[in-house]
């Protein structure tokens, strides 16, 4: 279920619905939902509130973002830095993330190529405490 | 997690709207988190890490001390 539902954000740039994905697995879509939303109690998946519409599989972010991907699978968004950078990870270890610096709106990129980084003037902020990530993962 | 041009410019971002300081990490050790942390999330044996190993990970990359503690 999990491999799957990551497999087709990556394959069609969105993540899939409960309903397509009982389709595409042979499930009553009532067992795809509740799947879905144990993957999300698990940390797996974030969902819009009181639906199974998956908002974040992390490192992928089905709505825009500032962090804008682009990796040898294609055109994505993370949720954040660190998971712009994840998503280069995931998908082959050459790309890049490009955002912008919060205070001053210059434009920022990290470009890896093979597995390294190049060099970039910049630092990555953590504002929440590792502990408390998961009370409002949105945010942090 | 945002990237910003330098500790200057996160400082001045943060005060404003009351954040705390909260961690800093160099481009660089950013990259090794999020290699080491998302590169198998395409495998089919992929697990959730236990708090432990997580912590374990942050470790490994010099990411010590309380505000790097999942475990209360």
């Amino acid at each position: 279920m999990r491999l799957h539902l990551y497999e087709r954000f990556v394959a069609e740039g969105r993540p899939p619905g409960a309903h397509e994905t009982a389709r595409a697995l042979g499930l009553g879509e009532r067992e795809a939902e509740d799947a879905y939303r144990r993957l999300a109690d698990e940390h797996v998946l974030v969902l819009a509130p009181g639906t199974t519409d998956v908002v974040m599989a992390a490192p992928l972010s089905a709505a825009p973002t500032p962090f804008r991907v682009e990796s040898e699978r294609g055109s994505f968004y993370g949720n954040c830095i660190w998971d712009g950078l994840g998503a280069v990870a995931m998908l082959g270890r050459s790309g890049r993330v490009e955002t912008s610096c919060p205070d001053c709106g210059e434009p920022l990129v990290f470009t890896v190529s093979e597995g390294e980084l190049e060099h970039v003037d910049a630092v990555v902020h953590y504002a929440v405490p590792a502990a408390r990530w998961w009370d409002d993962i949105a945010f942090s | 997690m945002l990237a910003f041009r330098s500790e200057e410019h996160v400082e001045r971002w943060r005060k404003p709207l009351g954040l705390p300081r909260g961690g800093i990490l160099t481009p660089e050790r950013q990259w090794r988190l999020a290699d080491a942390w998302y590169a198998d999330r395409l495998a089919a044996d992929w697990r959730r890490r236990t708090p432990e190993e997580a912590e374990a990970l942050f470790a490994a990359l010099g990411l010590e001390g309380a505000f790097w503690q999942l475990r209360p």
